[in-house]
C-alpha cells in the first residue's frame, strides 16, 4: 500500500509540475504587459523592475489609442447575438427535418454534413462579397452569415439529439390541441437543454475567437472584434507598441477565463457530447 | 441513413445544384458594378479615400472631418496597414462601397489597378501640377495618378552624436569613407555609448527601408549604367555593392543582426531619438517622429554604396504616392473626389495640413510635413525636405526606380533573403538574395504579363 | 403528426435554409466557378478554363505548403495524442487535484488562434534570442513552434474527450482483467486500448484535420516567414489570393484542391467509423 501511495503522489507532483509549465506562457506575458515596450522584446523573461514598470499605462494605451473596449463590447455582442440565434433557428430546422421525411429534408440535411468539413478559404472571397452585396458587413448582419456558415454543425448535432426524442410525447402534445410551434417550444426544448448547452457552447467557442470571417465581412473601419484588433497592433500603421500588444493579449484572456471557471462543468461537458457527435 | 455511396452522390449532386443556382446569384448580384450602384440619389456625392500612408493617418482623419464641416460632403478615409496596401484595396474594390480615391505606386501598380482608374487630363487639380513629370501616365497616353507629394530619403544622422565620434558630414563623401567612419564607431562603442547605424528592423513595420528603399540604389545604377527604366529582366550588376552596405549596416548596429526579423520601426526610431545611434536610413515622411533630436542636430547624407563616381549622388527624391480615382464609382462620388482632392491641394486648410509642421492642424497635431508638387505649396518646416534639397541642388538626386519593382512578393522575396543572410552571412545566402533579386525580378514580371 | 409541423415550414425551417444559403450555398457555388475564372474583383471575371489549377500545381511554394501541412497534420497529430492520452490515463486515476489540473490543462482550447499566436511569438523569440536567432528565421523553427503551440492548445480538449472515453470503461472489465493476473501493460493494451478506439478515432481526426486547416495561429506566429516556407495550405491560400495581384484565380482553385482534400479526410473518417460500428 505503501508503494501505491508513493507512486500517487509522485504523478500528483509530476502533473503539478506540467501544470505550472502549462500557465507559464499566460503568465510571462501578464508581466511583460506591466513593462515598459522598449524592454519587452529585448527581455521577455525579466520580471519588471524599478526601470521597467510602467504600471498600467500599456492597458490604457491599448484601450484609449486602439479602442480595446469597443471591440470586446462587439465580440460579446456578435457572439451571444449569434449563438442565440444558432440555437433557437438550428434546433427548430432539426426537429422539422428530423420530423419531416422527404428527399428535401434529407438533403439539406447532407448538406449541412459537406458544410461542416469545408475550410473557410473556399468561400472566404466570395462568402464576404455576398455579404457585402447585402449589406450584412455589420454586426448585425454577420449573425446572418454566422447562422448560414455554423449551421451545419449545429443542425447535424441537433438532429443527432433529436433522433433519440420518443415520438410519442410531443404527439401527445399535438393531440392535445397544441400547435406544432407550442409542442416544439413547451416539449422538445425542456428535452434538449444539455444539446443546446453543447451546442451553444461549441459555436461560442469558434465565434467568440474566429478571426478571418469578421475579418473579411464586417466594415472593419466601424467594428473590430478582439482578434481584430490584435492583428491590427501588431500589423498596422507602421508603429508596432509591443507593450499595448501584451496588454491587450491579457485583457483578450481575462474574460475567457472568468467564462471558464463559471462554467467549466457545462463547457467539459458540452466538448465530450459534441466530440461523441461530431 | 444512407450508405457511403448514396451520401457522395448526393453530395455531389446538391454542389451542382447550388453551383447553379449560385451562378444565376452572382450575375444577379453584380451586375451593378463596384461602387455604381451607391450614393446616386445624394446629389453631392461622396468621398472614400484609401489611405497609403500609415503616418499621416490622424492627420487624414482631421482633413476630412474638416472638408465635411465646410462642405457637408461626406469623406471617410481608411487607412490599410503598413504592407498591406494591396491586399486591403483588393478586397475594398469588391465591396458596394469602393473606394473613391485610392493610390498606385507607379507603372507596375497602375498595370494592375488601370481599368479602375479615371481619365484626370481635363481636371482642375492637373492645371496645378507644377510639373508634367508628376502624372502618371498610362499605356492610352492619358493621365491615370497623379503624385501628391514628393519626398528624400536617405542616412538621416545626428550631428551631436558624429561630432562626439571626433567627425563631421564633410569627412563622408562615398562608400570608403562612410564604412571608416561606421568601424570606427563601432570599434569604440563601449567608450562613445553609442552605435553607428539603429537596427535594420526586418519585421513587415520596417522591412521595406531596406527590401524597397536601399535596393532601388542599385536598380537605379544599372538602369543608369544600361540607358533604361524600367526592365523585365534585371541583372544585378551592382548586387555587391548592395551587399557591401548591407554588411555596413547590419554589422555596426545597436543590436545583432540574428535578431533583425524581431526589430520593428518603432525599435529602431526610438534607438535614434534617444541617441543609441548615429546613423538612421530612413526619409521626410519620418520628420515627426525624429524631430525630438532638434532640428540643428539632424542632418542628412546620400546612401553610398560604393559605386564609381558616387561623390556626386544626391538624395533619393521622387514619388511612390499617386492619387487615382475610381472610374467605377458613380458620377457624383467622382464629382465629389475630385473636388476633394483639388481643395487638398489649393485651399489654406488643405495645404496647411499637408505642409505644415508643427501645430499645423487646427487640433494641435503636426502637420503631415510633405513637400507637394502643386501651385500652392508652402515652404516646407520638414528640415528633412530643406536639407534633402540643398545636397540635391549641388548633386544629382536618385531616382525612385522601386516603383518599377514588379511586385510586392517580389520585395517580400529579397526581404525575407535578406533576413536569413544577416541572421547567417554566408556566401551561399547571399546568393539567396541575388537569387530572389535577380530570378524572382524575372519570374514576377512574367507572371504579371 | 408529420402532416400538422409540415404546415409550419416557413417557420421552421425558412430562416436557415436562407442564411445557409446566403453564407453557405452562394458562396461555395460562385467559389467554384471562380476557380475557373481570371479577376481582380468579380466584376471583371473572365472563364479561362482550367489554367488556374495548372498554375496552382506549378507553383512550388504550394506544393511545399501542402507537404508542409500534411507534415505538420501527421506531428501535431502524434504529440498531441500521445500526451492527452497519457494526461487523461492520470487524471483518472484517483489522484489529488484531478479537477483542478483537469480545469488548467483545458484552459489554453479556449483562447483564440491569433491570441495564442503572439503569446508564444514572445515566448519562442525570448528562447531564441539567447542564440541570436528568431522564429522567423528558420522553417523548422516555425513548424516546432506550431506544433508546441497546438498541442498547447488542443491537449485539453482531446484529453476531455479521452477521460469520458475512460470513464466509459465498466470497472467491472478491468477487475475481471486484474483477477485473471493481467499487469497494468496487459490491462492497458488487452482492455483499455481497444475499449477506447471510439474515442482515439475521434481524437485522430479531430486533431488531423485542425491540422489541415490551421490558420490564425501560423499568421500570428510566423506568418509564413522565412520566404514564405513555414506557411501552411490555408495560409498560402489566403496569401496567394489577397497578397498577389492577377493570381485570385489561382488562390481560388487552390482552395478548391484543398477543400477536396480536406472533404476526402472527412469522408475516410466516416467510411472507418461506419465500419467500426459495424463491427461493433
Amino acid at each position: 500500500m505503501g508503494k501505491k501511495k508513493l507512486i500517487r503522489g509522485a504523478g500528483t507532483g509530476l502533473l503539478a509540475i506540467i501544470c505550472v509549465a502549462w500557465i507559464l506562457p499566460v503568465i510571462i506575458v501578464l508581466f511583460n504587459s506591466f513593462k515598459s515596450r522598449t524592454f519587452i522584446s529585448l527581455l521577455p523573461f525579466e520580471l519588471p523592475d524599478a526601470d521597467t514598470f510602467v504600471g498600467f499605462e500599456n492597458y490604457l494605451s491599448a484601450i484609449d489609442r486602439y479602442g480595446f473596449l469597443d471591440s470586446v463590447g462587439w465580440t460579446v455582442f456578435i457572439t451571444v447575438g449569434s449563438v442565440f440565434v444558432i440555437l433557437l433557428c438550428c434546433s427548430m430546422c432539426a426537429w422539422f427535418i428530423t420530423r419531416v421525411t422527404n428527399g428535401f429534408t434529407k438533403g439539406m440535411y447532407l448538406l449541412c454534413a459537406v458544410s461542416m468539413v469545408v475550410p473557410f478559404q473556399m468561400v472566404m472571397f466570395t462568402l464576404s462579397l455576398v455579404a457585402d452585396r447585402l449589406g450584412l458587413d455589420t454586426p448585425w448582419g454577420i449573425i446572418i452569415i454566422y447562422l448560414g456558415f455554423g449551421a451545419g454543425l449545429a443542425v447535424f448535432m441537433f438532429c443527432g439529439f433529436v433522433k433519440t426524442i420518443p415520438v410519442e410525447i410531443e404527439e401527445a402534445a399535438l393531440i392535445d390541441g397544441c400547435s406544432p410551434l407550442r409542442a416544439f417550444f413547451s416539449v422538445v426544448v425542456p428535452i434538449m437543454k444539455p444539446t443546446y448547452i453543447s451546442v451553444g457552447i461549441l459555436e461560442a467557442m469558434w465565434i467568440w475567437n474566429d478571426f478571418l470571417l469578421p475579418y473579411l465581412v464586417l466594415d472593419t473601419n466601424e467594428y473590430k472584434t478582439i482578434s481584430i484588433v490584435i492583428q491590427f497592433m501588431k500589423g498596422s500603421y507602421g508603429r508596432v507598441d509591443m507593450g499595448a500588444i501584451m496588454a491587450a493579449l491579457i485583457m483578450a484572456v481575462i474574460p475567457v477565463v472568468i467564462f471558464y471557471l463559471a462554467c467549466q462543468k457545462y463547457i467539459i461537458k458540452g466538448v465530450a457530447a459534441g466530440a461523441v457527435k461530431g | 441513413m444512407l450508405d457511403r455511396r448514396q451520401f457522395v452522390t448526393a453530395g455531389l449532386g446538391a454542389a451542382m445544384v447550388a453551383g447553379i443556382a449560385g451562378l444565376a446569384g452572382c450575375s444577379g448580384g453584380n451586375s451593378g458594378g463596384a461602387g455604381s450602384a451607391t450614393g446616386g440619389d445624394d446629389a453631392k456625392g461622396k468621398v472614400y479615400y484609401l489611405n497609403f500612408k500609415p503616418e499621416q493617418d490622424t492627420q487624414w482623419q482631421e482633413l476630412a472631418e474638416l472638408y465635411t464641416e465646410e462642405t457637408g460632403v461626406p469623406v471617410t478615409v481608411k487607412t490599410a496597414a503598413s504592407g498591406q496596401y494591396e491586399t486591403t484595396l483588393k478586397s475594398e474594390m469588391a465591396k458596394s462601397e469602393a473606394p473613391t480615391l485610392f493610390q498606385v505606386n507607379g507603372p507596375v501598380g497602375l498595370a494592375s489597378w488601370k481599368d479602375y482608374c479615371y481619365d484626370l487630363d481635363d481636371t482642375d487639380i492637373m492645371g496645378e501640377l507644377t510639373k508634367d513629370d508628376y502624372a502618371l501616365k498610362g499605356d492610352d497616353g492619358k493621365v491615370k495618378g497623379i503624385a501628391y507629394v514628393i519626398e528624400s530619403y536617405g542616412i538621416i544622422y545626428n550631428k551631436k552624436l558624429l561630432e562626439e565620434a571626433g567627425y563631421t558630414a564633410d569627412d563622408i563623401t562615398n562608400f570608403e569613407s562612410l564604412k571608416k567612419v561606421a568601424e570606427d564607431i563601432t570599434s569604440r562603442k563601449d567608450e562613445l555609448g553609442f552605435s553607428a547605424f539603429g537596427s535594420a528592423g526586418m519585421d513587415s513595420s520596417s522591412d521595406w527601408r531596406f527590401k524597397t528603399h536601399l535596393a532601388n540604389l542599385p536598380i537605379y545604377y544599372e538602369y543608369k549604367a544600361d540607358g533604361i527604366d524600367t526592365t523585365d529582366a534585371i541583372k544585378g550588376t551592382y548586387l555587391p555593392q548592395y551587399r557591401q552596405i548591407w554588411d555596413l549596416y547590419i554589422n555596426n548596429a545597436t543590436c545583432d543582426p540574428g535578431l533583425l526579423s524581431t526589430k520593428t520601426a518603432d525599435d529602431a526610431t526610438a534607438e535614434f531619438v534617444t541617441g543609441q545611434c548615429v546613423f538612421y536610413q530612413n526619409g521626410t515622411w519620418e520628420y515627426a517622429n525624429v524631430a525630438e533630436v532638434g532640428d540643428d542636430n539632424l542632418g542628412l547624407l546620400p546612401i553610398y554604396i560604393g559605386v564609381e563616381g558616387e561623390e556626386d549622388q544626391g538624395i533619393c527624391t521622387g514619388s511612390e504616392n499617386y492619387w487615382c480615382v475610381n472610374k467605377n464609382a458613380s458620377e457624383d462620388d467622382i464629382q465629389a473626389t475630385l473636388d476633394f482632392i483639388n481643395w487638398c491641394v489649393t485651399s489654406d486648410t488643405g495645404t496647411t495640413a499637408m505642409c505644415g509642421a508643427d501645430g499645423a492642424m487646427p487640433s494641435g497635431d503636426p502637420g503631415m510635413g510633405f513637400v507637394i508638387p502643386f501651385k500652392d505649396n508652402q515652404p516646407s518646416e520638414n528640415v528633412l525636405n530643406n536639407l534633402a534639397d540643398e545636397i540635391n541642388a549641388d548633386k544629382t538626386p536618385v531616382k525612385w526606380c522601386f516603383s518599377t519593382m514588379p511586385s510586392e512578393e517580389w520585395k517580400n522575396g529579397v526581404g525575407s533573403a535578406l533576413t536569413t543572410y544577416a541572421a547567417d552571412q554566408t556566401d551561399a545566402n547571399w546568393d539567396g538574395v541575388v537569387t530572389a533579386f535577380v530570378d524572382g525580378w524575372a519570374s514576377e514580371a512574367a507572371a504579371a504579363k | 403528426m408529420e402532416k400538422a409541423i409540415k404546415r409550419y415550414w416557413p417557420v421552421f425551417i425558412v430562416p436557415t435554409l436562407l442564411a445557409f444559403i446566403i453564407g453557405f450555398i452562394i458562396p461555395f457555388a460562385l467559389g467554384l466557378w471562380l476557380s475557373l475564372c481570371d479577376f481582380t474583383t468579380v466584376t471583371d471575371a473572365t472563364f479561362v478554363g482550367f489554367t488556374n489549377y495548372i498554375r496552382a500545381f506549378e507553383d512550388t511554394i504550394f506544393q511545399h505548403a501542402f507537404w508542409f501541412t500534411a507534415l505538420f497534420a501527421v506531428v501535431s497529430l502524434v504529440v498531441i495524442n500521445i500526451v492527452a492520452f497519457l494526461l487523461a490515463f492520470a487524471l483518472t486515476q484517483r489522484l489529488r487535484g484531478t479537477n483542478f489540473f483537469r480545469t488548467v490543462f483545458f484552459m489554453p482550447n479556449l483562447i483564440g488562434g491569433i491570441v495564442l499566436g503572439y503569446i508564444w511569438q514572445l515566448i519562442f523569440n525570448g528562447i531564441l534570442q539567447q542564440w541570436n536567432q528568431a522564429i522567423g528565421l528558420n522553417e523548422w523553427y516555425g513548424f516546432a513552434g506550431l506544433v508546441i503551440l497546438v498541442a498547447w492548445q488542443q491537449i485539453g480538449y482531446m484529453m476531455i474527450i479521452y477521460i469520458a472515453g475512460f470513464q466509459s470503461i465498466p470497472d467491472d472489465v478491468l477487475e475481471a482483467a486484474e483477477i485473471d493476473g493481467a499487469n497494468w501493460w496487459q490491462k492497458l493494451v488487452g482492455v483499455t486500448i481497444p475499449m477506447m478506439m471510439s474515442s482515439i478515432t475521434i481524437c485522430m481526426f479531430l486533431s488531423i484535420t485542425n491540422g489541415f486547416k490551421l490558420f490564425d495561429q501560423n499568421l500570428s506566429l510566423t506568418a509564413g516567414e522565412p520566404s514564405k516556407l513555414s506557411e501552411l495550405l490555408a495560409l498560402n491560400i489566403y496569401n496567394t489570393f489577397y497578397g498577389r495581384t492577377g493570381w485570385e484565380g489561382v488562390g481560388q482553385a487552390k482552395a478548391v484542391i484543398f477543400c477536396i482534400v480536406v472533404v476526402a479526410i472527412g469522408l475516410i473518417q466516416l467510411k472507418v467509423t461506419r465500419s467500426r460500428e459495424v463491427q461493433q
